[in-house]
């Protein structure tokens, strides 16, 4: 387990640095630059900025500078907001993306076990087909669609809740929904198979014939071993909640991490925009990591040599 | 994870969050009367006055700070930091007399020290301020702000601790309003000398404006509350305001639709129809400072020829593009200089589209059914341009043109220009109510923005005679013979100036639309809900 771990650390590492090499080289192979504004620079103006940020040096000699700098855990001045440094604007972005997707990931996961085990107690049913197409609208249609829906609906037509912003607790249902939704119905897919195929199993049919009633064998017979695949696309999932979070942002204006990746990205903010692929990249390794460490947890019959 | 418990509670709100709840509901209007919230159509990037760039970022510091000159609510140009100035015969030497009651929002006064630390802040290579050149009018400030010089060469002195004397380089009638940007405003030479760049931080900025910044969460907004100090504090009615960095304006709609907003800049075109019915008093449209036009890159085939340029300037019907194409009141223009500019009258006389004349001046330059032109029309990404651009390309399809269209996002489309990457492109200048601020795109000597390379001998004579007059009304009189002398040869195309539309809450006060498009926080008021 211990060689293990330090194997799979030292893959992780090298694809961390991996990503910051070609985050860095791409960002600055885009057209424009990050002093493009709306107004022009004239030259002596220009040389002044890019001395001001090093663009005046060599870009291996950059680069060679930003990894130091990555070594210090500062991830460099951002070269857009002036008046904040890029680990700054990341912490306080990372925190509200984290409560969104968390939130979110809670949500899709009561939601979508729920329903997956109520769809394969009543397999072939009409109750199991509603919850099965249900499941793959949810799937087949992506938040950039169901997102602005919900606002006409619940802010815009009802009033229910704000459009967008963050300044109550109630700014987060209406994006915690929409940035949930197709992990619940991945969720509802994945309980409802392994439900049914615990279900058939035969320590089930043997306390279905004591007369064992049905929650209960669901609870203490079918769900811990039905969990196991839900469990291990947790990892997965929560990457891609958090990576994912980026329309949900822009279209409820909330200032997370996501939001920083693509004005960074538009503005050509290279640190910024290296910064956020950056800790997007820690996390997705973190929780694939975590999720092939629980998976052997959970199931015995998977060793890590 | 304080927010992650505030979730739970609104999830499953026990009775005391309810009554709160309701309580707020029921109050919270008017407690938070007096604050407005406006959407400002993107995250400032910086909110030092010398270091800003963006127009979204001079609305937030124009309600903080005061320069010399200032804007009323119409938008003209009045007195701000300064009472009164006289300029010199020779209109070089302007001298300015601060107000006797301005002060910081520390209480300090604002002196006319403030005013050459700030000049010389802004111009010193170190603050790397990308609009220095805003002042590089001021004598010395260009060689200051390319290290020549030690900034306290430039012309720029306290006479007293109240007069200040700026001498400029040339004449220069628009100074006063060269003033009223960031660039010009003062900062607090006793804040900024011992804080550093961390002056600008929320609890550390001392301004002289009618607000003050408050707070400011990035991403999430800037909040700014009425500066007790300001020499007009009993006239300001507002507490505070809050900006938001609407940058999507799909959902600043939606937030405005929602009661979340007071005021936002911009919204989805396909709206206006149903706002026009419904939300009538809420609708603002007017025609903002501004020229888009078309540049052809005059360094290359086939638009070093002027008969192909003058053959699709001919073939461009510019009232069906404004009338029938973006039908939200643009206003045509032929002239290159914006239709409301003040104390101009272009003498370029508008021309019909002739489409027979067109094709006529494209045979005489070579093409025809056998060998039509086969051009690349660059343009900016976004649903109105390419509406724009489709029908332009439909009007030169009448002529025989073949046009390939190409969109790019904003940094990238002006990125290519300014390299000269291009044939034909959509271009915009946005600004001043000053035919020089337009016309200096057509002099060779301008640089990378004078997109297209056109070079004119008689064009640069006449801008460079303009630009030495000291009178108005001669130097304005050989603008507009330059303006005559270069689109003679159609380097551009001029199109229309663009409107702007805003939603105003009808409960706001004090909010007069205005070609400039500005709305000092400190005419605004809320009124007080029915």
């Amino acid at each position: 387990m211990g060689r293990y771990l330090l194997r799979r650390l030292t893959f992780a590492l090298i694809t961390l640095f991996a990503v910051v090499t070609v985050a860095f080289f791409l960002a600055r192979a885009a057209p424009g630059g990050p002093f493009d504004g709306e107004r022009r620079l004239p030259p002596e103006v220009e040389a002044n900025l890019r001395a001001a940020y090093d663009l005046d040096k060599p870009v291996v000699h950059q680069y060679a500078r930003y990894l130091g700098m990555l070594a210090r855990a500062d991830l460099g001045p951002s070269f857009r907001h002036k008046d904040f440094s890029v680990n700054e604007l990341i912490g306080r972005g990372l925190p509200i993306s984290v409560t969104v997707g968390g939130l979110a990931l809670a949500l899709a996961v009561v939601v979508g076990v729920t329903a997956g085990t109520f769809a394969a107690m009543a397999r072939d049913r009409a109750r199991d087909r509603l919850l099965v197409t249900a499941a793959t609208l949810g799937l087949a249609l992506p938040p950039i669609i169901v997102a602005p829906l919900l606002v006409l609906v619940f802010a815009v037509g009802l009033g229910w809740f704000p459009a967008g912003g963050y300044d109550t607790a109630r700014s987060y249902v209406l994006p915690v929904i929409a940035l949930s939704l197709p992990y619940a119905a991945a969720f509802t897919r994945l309980s409802r198979g392994s439900v049914a195929e615990v279900l058939g199993r035969a320590h089930v049919l043997t306390a279905r014939a004591k007369g064992m009633p049905t929650w209960r064998i669901v609870r203490r017979h079918v769900l811990p071993s039905a969990l196991i695949p839900v469990v291990s696309f947790l990892g997965p999932a929560a990457a891609a909640l958090l990576a994912g979070s980026m329309v949900i942002e822009e279209v409820f204006s909330l200032p997370g991490l996501g939001r920083y990746f693509v004005q960074g990205a538009l503005n050509r903010d290279y640190t910024l925009v290296t910064g956020t692929v950056i800790v997007y990249a820690a996390l997705v390794l973190t929780f694939n990591l975590l999720a092939d460490l629980c998976y052997a947890r959970l199931d015995p019959r998977i060793r890590h040599a | 994870m304080l927010l992650a418990g505030e979730m739970l509670r609104a999830i499953c709100p026990p009775a005391a969050a309810r009554v709160s709840l309701a309580l707020l509901l029921v109050f919270g209007t008017a407690v938070h009367a007096a604050e407005l919230r406006i959407g400002n159509g993107g995250e400032p990037l910086t909110l030092d006055p010398h270091r800003y760039n963006l127009n979204l970022e001079e609305k937030i510091l124009a309600d903080l700070f005061e320069g010399l000159t200032a804007h009323d609510a119409h938008g003209r140009i009045v007195p701000g930091a300064a009472m009164s100035w006289t300029t010199s015969v020779d209109g070089l030497v302007w001298t300015f007399k601060l107000r006797p009651d301005g002060r910081w929002s520390d209480g300090q006064p604002v002196t006319a020290d403030d005013f050459v630390f700030a000049f010389r802040r802004l111009l010193d290579p170190k603050t790397a301020a990308s609009l220095a050149f805003f002042m590089y009018a001021i004598e010395g400030a260009a060689e200051a702000n390319a290290g020549k010089i030690p900034v306290e060469d430039i012309a720029v002195r306290a006479l007293d601790s109240h007069r200040l004397e700026v001498r400029l380089a040339r004449p220069f009638p628009f100074f006063a309003e060269r003033l009223i940007y960031p660039t010009g405003f003062p900062v607090p030479k006793h804040v900024v000398e011992k804080l550093g760049d961390d002056w600008v931080k929320p609890g550390n900025m001392a301004s002289n404006g009618a607000f003050t910044l408050a707070d400011w969460q990035p991403q999430g907004f800037v909040r700014a509350e009425k500066n007790a100090h300001f020499h007009a504090a009993r006239t300001v009615t507002l507490d505070a305001i809050r900006y938001f960095p609407t940058a999507d304006r799909n959902a600043a709609y939606n937030r405005y639709r929602n009661g979340e907003l007071d005021i936002i800049g911009d919204f989805p075109p396909g709206e206006i129809a149903w706002l026009r019915r419904e939300m009538a008093d809420h609708l603002h449209i007017s025609p903002l400072l501004s020229i888009m036009y078309l540049v052809f890159n005059v360094t290359e085939p086939p638009f070093d020829d002027s008969r192909v340029r003058r053959a699709l300037a001919l073939a461009i019907d510019r009232e069906l593009i404004t009338g029938r194409v973006l039908q939200s009141a643009e206003v045509p223009s032929p002239t290159f200089v914006p239709p409301m500019v003040e104390n101009y009258r272009s003498a370029v006389t508008a021309v019909a589209a002739d489409t027979d004349q067109a094709a006529k001046l494209l045979a005489e330059a070579g093409y025809g059914d056998d060998t039509p032109l086969r051009i690349t029309l660059r343009y900016i990404a976004g649903a109105d341009n390419k509406k724009v651009h489709v029908a332009i390309a439909a009007m030169w399809r009448a002529i025989g043109v073949q046009t390939t269209l190409h969109h790019a996002e904003l940094n990238a489309h002006f990125a290519e220009l300014r390299q000269g990457a291009f044939q034909v492109a959509q271009a915009g200048w946005f600004g001043e109510n000053n035919p020089e601020h337009y016309l200096e795109l057509l002099m060779s000597t301008t640089g990378d923005v004078n997109y297209g390379r056109f070079a004119d001998a008689e064009t640069d004579a006449l801008m460079a005679k303009a630009k030495d007059a000291v009178g108005l009304d001669a130097r304005l009189g050989l603008l507009r013979q330059a303006e005559v002398a270069g689109l003679s040869l159609d380097p551009v195309v001029p199109l229309y100036a663009v409107t702007i539309r805003s939603l105003v809450d009808p409960r706001i006060t004090g909010w007069h639309p205005n070609p400039r498009n500005v709305h000092p926080a400190r005419y605004l008021g809320v009124r007080a809900a029915p």
